[in-house]
């Protein structure tokens, strides 16, 4: 429905994630940069997640535990790109700390290496939100608009903007969470990620009920919302613990 | 402890560390310098092609018919013919126009080594502006009847000639303020890059291929025309005749060590130095003779009212380090030791003029800007040099050919779906930052096309066949992960 329609519904999936990545990482260009190669790494999984489910395409709509066996295979895969970007990211940790050393400036704070798994995480949501949303919006520019069959009260584009935005943000949080728990070694933080993911992506199972794209959708920002809010505890414990720590030397 | 972190530790992560203690803020600027334009280019290439030519899948163009050109000189593809055909004849499309650029460049390297340089630089400018006012007037002309833009033809016809006019005088002169040089670099990637994706889609592929490999053998090979050309380049002290983009500022014609009170906004690395005894050292890694005498690098970076001036000890064959560099000093001129006659002093002039000559683009037949291809040359310093002088005096020249044809790419891509644009352009990035990466570990010219264009490719058929499916398929049922 027109341009503005469009632009909309590509507001609605990317909006905050321009605004964050405005307000926080385009100030500085290694974030951007990291924020590139970690989008690199959630292409390439997805590039060996449909290399492996081509095969089996396409499913028939109605049998929903197929689409289980892929959702459960596609976040196992995710996850284990994730630890696969942290192992690079220590290594090029070092290697940073290495060249600060060298040229005697400060090592990498705390603050700096939220900012990275923040920036890595943007990386994934972004590329989440573009290749499953924005990619199919380009008729959403046109004169009408599409409705799928089982969610006949939002128009589809409505919905996958919605759907993005939720696993943005789950994405975006959850890598600072992944991070900051392998970092402190902290073994229920480490689980909890991994379970964020996959309880909302079977979520997203209820939308093949017909009708059930209504509740599917406000579920899963709920979910995002409290990955908000855990990664929000997280961080704010862990910067105050940090700050104590050097108050108290 | 981190003394960083100490002021920013109460709030959440969102705040930003201080300015002067944070590795982040300091790395990547160059990289990034690059990665912009290239992205600027890439997106208006891709706006440009769904704007003329709304997406369609196959080889047909809608509406104009593919462009006679020097890509299709042997072969021209129509949506009738079998794939094996189509394939054969892209294949021998290819390998004219591989054939073409490799002659131009040669005589591109025999008319720079007889020193024509006056005509060289005339058919450049006339190339330039060439492509702005008949190409750039052909698309602009679409474009304005595609939005059914009101404009009459003496309006049209004077603005496009101040822009050209404009556009020849930014690449060439040495007055012209940066950004206007790079947006007219940019624009005429554009436009170049547009013109040559309405060519045939089996024949763009093959000859993105084609063009890759060639890139390859002439820039690294030892009798490969680019590399002669740099080499002749460089052993002339002389700026390589090719539109080059540079993403850094510069001053008017080469400055002597003396002249610093007079550049203005120039980031100028120099070492006084001997330099028939640095030969080809401009394009180079700053690698000094065994001679141990020393070398004075100043560093001005006056537009951003800091410098970093130190002074070096050279040992042999060593690489330049740098000691007391501070962030925060006033800019203060330095005399060179230009009086030292007895010792050797390397001049590394690492700014360029824009005297530069250009690539000719092949005129009627397609526009290719052959030897500009692949010149990526670092203006480099040495490695262990702090991120300071990475940020105020590196800059990074990247060829404008290269930007031409990561558009036709992208472009190509566009012309399937949007999904296949954002692979591409991911998988561009990506090539585009290994080879800066590899850049400043070989410290000499490297050819910017072979892995961008390969891992593009790549990319490319693997979303077309594999990933779009299923990602349509996923989300048309609003399952997503």
């Amino acid at each position: 429905m027109t341009v503005a329609a469009g632009l909309g519904y590509a507001l609605i999936a990317l909006g905050p994630a321009f605004s964050l990545f405005a307000g926080v990482v385009a100030r500085k260009p290694f974030l951007v940069l990291t924020l590139l190669s970690s989008t690199l790494f959630w292409l390439m999984s997805l590039i060996v997640l449909s290399g492996i489910w081509r095969g089996f395409l396409p499913i028939k709509s109605g049998t929903w535990w197929a689409y289980a066996i892929l959702i459960i295979t596609s976040v196992a895969l995710q996850e284990g790109t994730r630890l696969v970007f942290w192992r690079l990211y220590k290594k090029m940790e070092e290697m940073l700390d290495a060249f600060a050393d060298r040229i005697s400036k400060p090592r990498l704070s705390l603050t700096d290496k939220m900012l990275i798994s923040f920036a890595g995480g943007l990386g994934h949501g972004v590329a989440h939100a573009v290749f499953f949303c924005l990619s199919l919006l380009t008729p959403a520019f046109g004169r009408a608009t599409f409705y799928v069959e089982r969610c006949s009260k939002m128009p589809f584009f409505l919905a996958s903007a919605l759907i993005a935005l939720g696993f943005l943000v789950i994405h975006t949080f959850s890598m600072i969470i992944a991070f900051n728990a392998y970092d402190e070694k902290k073994k229920c933080d480490q689980i909890v990620v991994p379970v964020v993911h996959l309880a909302a992506a079977v979520m997203m199972l209820v939308n093949l009920a017909p009708g059930g794209c209504l509740i599917g959708t406000p579920l899963l920002l709920v979910m995002a919302v409290l990955t908000l809010q855990y990664c929000w505890r997280v961080a704010c414990r862990r910067l105050t613990e940090h700050q104590h720590r050097q108050l108290n030397n | 402890m981190d003394p960083a972190a100490a002021s920013p530790a109460p709030a959440p992560a969102a705040e930003e560390p201080r300015s002067d203690a944070s590795l982040l803020d300091a790395l990547g600027g160059e990289v990034l310098a690059v990665m912009s334009p290239v992205s600027i280019c890439m997106a208006l290439v891709v706006l440009l092609i769904s704007l003329l030519s709304p997406p369609s899948s196959g080889s047909v163009a809608a509406g104009s018919p593919p462009p006679v050109t020097a890509a299709t000189l042997v072969y021209l593809e129509s949506p009738t013919d079998t794939p094996a055909q189509k394939f054969v004849g892209a294949l021998l499309d290819a390998a004219v126009f591989v054939a073409l650029v490799a002659v131009v460049t040669f005589v591109l390297v025999a008319l720079y080594y007889y020193r024509c340089t006056g005509f060289l630089k005339n058919y450049m400018r006339f190339s330039a502006f060439f492509v702005i006012f008949s190409m750039g007037g052909a698309i602009a002309a679409a474009v304005l009847r595609r939005l059914a833009a009101p404009l009459d033809a003496p309006t049209a016809f004077l603005l496009l000639f101040n822009g050209a006019a404009v556009g020849v005088l930014s690449v060439f002169a040495s007055a012209v303020p940066i950004l206007v040089r790079q947006g007219y670099m940019v624009a005429l990637a554009v436009i170049v890059a547009a013109w040559l994706s309405r060519l045939p889609e089996w024949t763009t592929w093959i000859m993105l291929v084609a063009l890759a490999l060639y890139d390859l053998v002439a820039v690294l090979a030892p009798r490969g025309p680019l590399r002669m050309l740099v080499e002749l380049a460089s052993s002339r002290d002389d700026e390589l005749p090719a539109l080059v983009y540079e993403s850094r500022p510069t001053v008017g014609p080469a400055t002597s060590s003396s002249s610093y009170a007079s550049a203005m906004g120039s980031v100028e690395m120099q070492t006084m130095a001997d330099s028939g005894r640095v030969g080809g050292s401009r394009y180079d890694r700053v690698e000094q003779d065994e001679d141990a005498s020393r070398a004075v690098v100043e560093m001005r970076d006056l537009g951003r009212g800091r410098s970093n001036i130190g002074e070096m000890n050279r040992s042999s064959g060593s690489v330049l380090q740098m000691d007391n560099l501070e962030r925060e000093v006033p800019v203060t001129p330095i005399e060179l030791p230009s009086n030292q006659i007895g010792s050797q002093h390397a001049v590394i002039q690492i700014e360029q003029s824009e005297e530069a000559e250009t690539a000719p683009l092949v005129s009627a037949a397609s526009s290719n800007n052959a030897a500009s291809d692949e010149e990526q040359r670092q203006s480099s310093s040495s490695e262990p040099l702090d991120f300071e002088m990475f940020e105020s005096t590196r800059g990074i020249k990247l060829g404008l050919g290269d930007f031409v044809f990561y558009s036709v790419l992208v472009g190509r891509a566009a012309m399937y779906d949007l999904m296949t644009v954002y692979a591409c352009y991911l998988a561009i990035i990506a090539g585009l930052g290994c080879t800066l990466i590899l850049l400043s570990i070989c410290r000499h010219a490297l050819p910017a096309l072979p892995i961008s264009i390969m891992l593009g490719v790549t990319f490319y058929f693997l979303t077309r066949l594999l990933m779009e499916p299923f990602v349509v398929g996923a989300s048309t049922n609003l399952v997503m992960f």
